[in-house]
């Protein structure tokens, strides 16, 4: 009994203190965001430099969609990133869709890599509603996807098929040209 | 201190369109730099947001071509440095600089710097800032510029001033001085003499010159022609006085002369009768002693006659000295003398302590004597007499008087006393020979004044007189 007595309030007081190392540990971390929090952070950046025409499939509602096909790689990092946020006027929502039919209001469709075998008619479906495709499986922008994103010297970089935009009836700033790594039917590239 | 004056002027006005410039130089380089900050900023946007320096810094190597941008940089909106650019090259980091609250922008002047932060917004978002800082150098270089244009200028507008100041002098203000300077030669040494020098330039100012030159001209003239009427008038007014003073002389040889040889047959009429009463009184009769008596007397008269007509001539004509008197000290001796001589008479005399005159002593003596002589004659039919001499002040002078409480004058005859022989009483009534007033009047008219008098019949009379009514500095004429 004297033994806990005396132990007790010495081990109570070491788990606070590790509790607390552990806590500003973890808090040191935050400023490395993971991978996954980039790409939505991307993904919700690149409406803002993304221009929709008229003649685009998809159709003008309230919101600004952003959509994940295929295995979601993102959990709750996606809506954390976008919540409250909105395009211009549009607020913005995201949607997990698991087959292409879904898609038709979406702005941007995030194809995940698991659906790298069903890729062709996704670009087509993405292609005829006006839906900026982005995915992260390789040569998603030689297939014929939008931007691909590419890990480069530690960072998340990402390459444009702007034939695929253009012909999605897709504007891009050349804003947005000018720190993509490579852009595929530009002249030079 | 002219030059002082429009130095300072000068120097004010520099110096406040130098403080003008600086500011809006200033001003206009906050702007230029503000708006390279926010185009760089735009263009920076996606950099930031997609995590590409190299594309902001590509961006910032713009900023080569402003030469006076020392340094860029661009930080991230949690205020991390995303991309740099120095202008001289190094790897110093920059440092944030934290913008106010709620402000897009701010800037701050150091000695030789311009620190401009911008806040970079995308859409409504803040993305990040942008600093730039640029050196004041060029700034600097014009302040001095500046400066050495202003001191060239001054000087040179101060010389410019000098000269047209010289100029002006020589052709406007000397001139007139000079003419100043003459003017008063001119007035205080009486020397119409002098005159302006001409100027060189034919203008206003010898225009002026030469009216005054003429000016004095006339006046010289003016002045030589009074100056020849005086003299002239002088030499004339010599030549009467040396005629007057012949005529004079003549006169007084000739009354000398008169009297002296008329003062014979007298001496000998005199002698004579007084023989013929000594020697031969016991043959005479009544009848004869009576006119033995009477031709001595007659004879007497006439001496007496002579004496004074002679006293008058040499009054009219003997030369003046004029003196300090006192008139009053002379009545007393002659009264004196006038009651030494008639004792039995009781004369009451009143005369003041003094009565003080500029006038010539001897000829002053005769009047006293004269009018004391008359008071005490008129006077002597009354059993007591008053006589009083005195003076009194009237506007223009003194006047003297003589006054007697005797047998008086018809006020109606006044005109008549001062005439030579022309008497009021007769002989019998009172002795006299009408020439003693004659005198008194003669006198005090050589000495500028006059004579009159009051009186009444049997209720005295009174003898005024004046003698110059302004005491003048003019010396007596000698004649």
């Amino acid at each position: 009994m004297r033994v806990i007595k005396i132990f007790l309030p010495s081990f109570a007081l070491g788990i606070v203190l590790w509790s607390l190392f552990a806590a500003s540990w973890a808090r040191a971390e935050q400023p490395h965001p993971t991978e996954p929090q980039i790409e939505a952070a991307y993904l919700y950046n690149f409406g803002k430099f993304v221009t929709w025409s008229n003649t685009s499939g998809v159709s003008t509602g309230e919101v600004f969609e952003i959509c994940v096909l295929g295995k979601d790689p993102f959990g709750p990092i996606l809506d954390a990133t976008v919540a409250g946020e909105s395009i211009g006027d549009k607020k913005i929502t995201t949607r997990k869709i698991s087959n292409l039919q879904e898609s038709s209001h979406c702005r941007v469709l995030f194809i995940s890599s698991s659906e790298e075998s069903r890729l062709k008619p996704a670009l087509a479906a993405a292609k005829n509603g006006g839906t900026l495709t982005v995915s992260d499986m390789p040569h998603f922008a030689d297939k014929g996807g939008m931007i691909q994103f590419v890990p480069r010297d530690n960072r998340i970089r990402f390459e444009v098929n702007l034939p695929a935009t253009e012909e999605a009836g897709l504007t891009l700033s050349s804003e947005l040209l000018k720190v993509a790594v490579k852009v595929i039917g530009k002249p030079g590239n | 201190m002219n030059m002082l004056v429009s130095g300072t002027a000068l120097l004010l006005a520099c110096a406040a369109f130098f403080a003008y410039d600086q500011f809006t130089f200033r001003q206009g380089l906050v702007r230029t730099l503000s708006a390279q900050a926010q185009i760089i900023g735009s263009n920076s946007v996606s950099a930031i947001t997609f995590n590409d320096p190299q594309s902001a810094i590509n961006t910032l190597s713009a900023l080569k071509s402003s030469p006076n941008i020392e340094s860029a940089g661009i930080f991230t909106a949690s205020g991390e440095l995303f991309a740099q650019y120095l202008r001289d090259g190094g790897n110093e980091a920059l440092t944030i600089q934290l913008l106010p609250e709620g402000k897009a922008e701010a800037y701050r002047f150091g000695s030789m710097h311009l620190v401009l932060v911008h806040s970079i917004v995308f859409q409504g978002k803040p993305v990040g800032t942008v600093h730039l800082r640029a050196s004041l150098q060029e700034l600097d270089q014009r302040l001095r510029r500046y400066t050495s244009i202003a001191a060239v200028v001054l000087v040179l507008s101060l010389f410019a001033a000098l000269l047209v100041s010289a100029a002006f002098r020589r052709s406007v203000a000397e001139p007139i001085v000079q003419l100043v300077d003459v003017a008063r030669v001119v007035s205080q040494d009486n020397n119409y003499s002098v005159r302006a020098a001409p100027t060189v330039v034919r203008d206003e100012v010898s225009l002026l010159v030469d009216a005054f030159n003429n000016m004095l001209d006339q006046i010289q003239r003016r002045d030589d022609a009074l100056q020849k009427a005086h003299d002239e008038l002088e030499e004339r007014v010599e030549e009467r006085t040396r005629d007057l003073v012949s005529s004079n002389r003549e006169l007084e040889a000739f009354s000398y002369s008169v009297s002296h040889d008329l003062r014979g047959p007298l001496d000998t009429m005199n002698g004579f009768s007084y023989l013929l009463l000594k020697n031969y009184s016991n043959q005479l009769d009544a009848n004869g002693k009576e006119s033995l008596q009477g031709i001595r007397t007659a004879v007497r008269r006439m001496s007496e006659l002579i004496d004074d007509l002679l006293n008058l001539s040499r009054v009219t004509t003997s030369i003046m000295h004029r003196e300090e008197i006192d008139l009053a000290s002379y009545s007393r001796s002659i009264m004196e003398e006038l009651c030494h001589r008639g004792p039995e008479r009781h004369v009451e005399f009143v005369a003041p302590a003094r009565a003080d005159a500029y006038a010539d002593p001897r000829l002053m003596r005769i009047v006293i004597e004269n009018l004391l002589q008359n008071s005490w004659k008129y006077t002597s039919h009354h059993q007591h007499a008053r006589i009083e001499f005195g003076s009194k002040e009237q506007e223009g002078g003194i006047v003297y008087f003589v006054k007697d409480d005797g047998s008086g004058f018809d006020p109606r005859s006044a005109d008549r006393l001062f005439q030579p022989f022309l008497r009021l009483h007769s002989a019998a009534e009172f002795p006299g020979n009408g020439i003693g007033l004659a005198t008194v009047r003669r006198i005090v008219q050589r000495h500028g004044g006059t004579v009159w008098a009051e009186g009444m019949v049997e209720q005295g009379a009174t003898f005024y007189f004046t003698l110059e009514s302004v005491r003048s500095e003019v010396p007596s004429r000698a004649s």
